[in-house]
């Protein structure tokens, strides 16, 4: 019963946390990012695992908009990166989210984190298009323009794969994983006309929008759009 | 690539069980008015359509093509009474194209009723003909129709194909069932049943090759037999067809012992006449499509470097 009290307590946390930075995206980075009282947030037993569990895009604000982060949200993200290493036999997606998120104290903090190595990608190599776009959507945070990555050069190798994996998530009413592959094809080259992006993302927002982790991904999608227009 | 007996072996037991069934292709024609007496008349049709693909194609063993030659004389001399019930339904209702479009596949595999061929030359002439409303989809396959017969398509193709869904290749996304049918049934008249795949205007051969593979993901998945099998037609029909291992070996699972394909999930159960009536049209897309990706597969080994 604890575990599953703790486990709804975190996905509310996640929410929250996810809500904040939609909203920052929304008002264009005024506010905090997150939008919350970060060290009254900090002060929450809960609020590394959120951080953890959102990953680098605690700090999507920032990274997009070219805000400072407070030194509370620094040190947030630094203790969700160094209180949830991943184990050596983690999923792949583990071990990226967490190298993500050291990226983006890198970025952010310079000289706060060391460069870890990239882990290893191939597995998304021989991933039909259907475990990609899952994969990746998981790893929406990695999609930024200009940011390099092993998973990013195999997310460009195949755009029609991602713009498919797409077209099945909002198929299937999944709209956390459209949202997520729906960002990744805003940064994409190759992305079929025909897929009605722009509205796609619309259409997921309006069916899915209500969810805050899929109105995060909306407004970055939307935000790296109106980028990529530039 | 799918292997190619799994494929053959889905049609042959479809044209098994249409054998076995083929009492099932009956008339009503004491049927209440409102209904309509030429409502029973499309199975007819549409057995007499893939049977003509079975031939043209080639690909059928001895036995298969044994058992469609006779279901298609079965279908004209018992159901259609020699085509005297296709001249009674066209009595009964002047106007209808129906009589005509179950007419033109047996007209082309060398069965003959003049009556049909003089009431299609004189109706070809009405502009009612050209007028009465109909979903787009089935506005091109009449054009399709009147061209096979001989007569000067009324509207031209393109013109008819404009209208539909698939001309305007929208949002993949937006795709839901009956649309899909919508979809299939435009590349069923473009590529005149899979004759012509180069039918396909090429940027509708791309859309097609873009998204078909997840609209077949998604209705194997959801175990939609009857559009599973009309999609994966369409992917036959591509200048490179996939043959979907994942979605033929779903689809050959889904076929019953004795050959017949539920439309979606299982089999029905009850009356024998109801349960026809329900499967008969999958069995027979399960048909079509097997002859098609059969002939296509095979196709492509002849063409293989060794």
């Amino acid at each position: 019963m604890e575990q599953s009290g703790t486990s709804t307590l975190l996905k509310g946390a996640v929410q929250d946390l996810a809500a904040g930075v939609a909203s920052a995206l929304r008002s264009g980075g005024h506010g905090p990012a997150g939008d919350l009282p970060s060290a009254a947030f900090a002060a929450d037993g809960l609020a590394p695992a959120a951080v953890r569990v959102l990953g680098a895009d605690y700090v999507l604000p920032h990274v997009l908009l070219g805000t400072r982060p407070d030194p509370a949200e620094l040190a947030l993200l630094r203790r969700a990166v160094e209180t949830y290493p991943p184990r050596a036999d983690a999923a792949p997606t583990v071990a990226w989210s967490h190298w993500a998120m050291t990226r983006a104290l890198r970025r952010l903090a310079p000289g706060e984190a060391v460069p870890a190595p990239e882990p290893a990608a191939d597995w998304l190599d021989t991933a039909d298009w259907r475990t990609l776009t899952h994969q990746l959507a998981i790893l929406a945070p990695l999609a930024l323009p200009g940011e390099d990555s092993a998973v990013g050069r195999a997310a460009r190798h195949r755009p029609v794969d991602v713009a498919r994996g797409f077209v099945r998530a909002v198929r299937r009413r999944d709209w956390a994983q459209a949202a997520g592959a729906a960002r990744w094809l805003t940064v994409l080259d190759g992305v079929p006309d025909t897929l009605g992006l722009d509205t796609g993302l619309d259409f997921v927002e309006l069916m899915g929008g209500g969810d805050p982790l899929v109105d995060l991904q909306v407004r970055a999608a939307r935000h790296l759009r109106v980028g990529a227009l530039v | 690539m799918t292997a190619t007996r799994l494929m053959h072996t889905v049609g042959t037991r479809a044209m098994e069980w249409l054998w076995a069934h083929r009492d099932g292709f009956r008339l009503e024609p004491d049927v209440d008015p409102e209904v309509g007496f030429l409502e029973r008349f499309k199975p007819v049709g549409e057995l007499a359509m893939i049977c003509k693909v079975l031939f043209r194609e080639g690909v059928a063993g001895s036995r298969q093509a044994d058992l469609a030659r006779r279901l298609l004389d079965h279908a004209w001399r018992e159901t259609l009474d020699g085509g005297r019930m296709l001249v009674l339904g066209q009595r009964t209702e002047p106007i209808s194209p129906i009589p005509f479009e179950v007419y033109l596949a047996f007209k082309e595999l060398g069965y003959s009723q003049p009556e049909v061929e003089r009431a299609a030359a004189l109706n070809h002439r009405l502009e009612s003909w050209v007028s009465f409303e109909v979903a787009p989809t089935r506005r091109l396959g009449l054009s399709a129709f009147q061209r096979r017969f001989g007569l000067t398509p009324r509207p031209p193709e393109p013109e008819a194909f404009a209208a539909t869904w698939l001309a305007r290749t929208p949002e993949p996304w937006t795709v839901e069932g009956h649309i899909a049918y919508d979809v299939t049934h435009a590349v069923f008249h473009l590529t005149d049943w899979g004759e012509r795949p180069d039918g396909l205007p090429p940027r509708v051969a791309d859309y097609l090759a873009t998204w078909l593979p997840v609209w077949i993901d998604d209705w194997l998945d959801l175990r939609r037999w009857d559009l599973l099998g009309e999609l994966l037609v369409v992917d036959a029909c591509l200048p490179e067809p996939t043959l979907d291992q994942r979605a033929w070996e779903g689809f050959a699972a889904a076929q019953q012992p004795d050959g017949a394909m539920p439309a979606v999930h299982e089999m029905p159960e009850g009356d024998p006449d109801e349960v026809f009536d329900v499967v008969y049209h999958p069995t027979l897309v399960a048909a079509y499509a097997s002859v098609l990706a059969t002939s296509r597969s095979l196709t492509e080994l002849a063409h293989t470097p060794s």
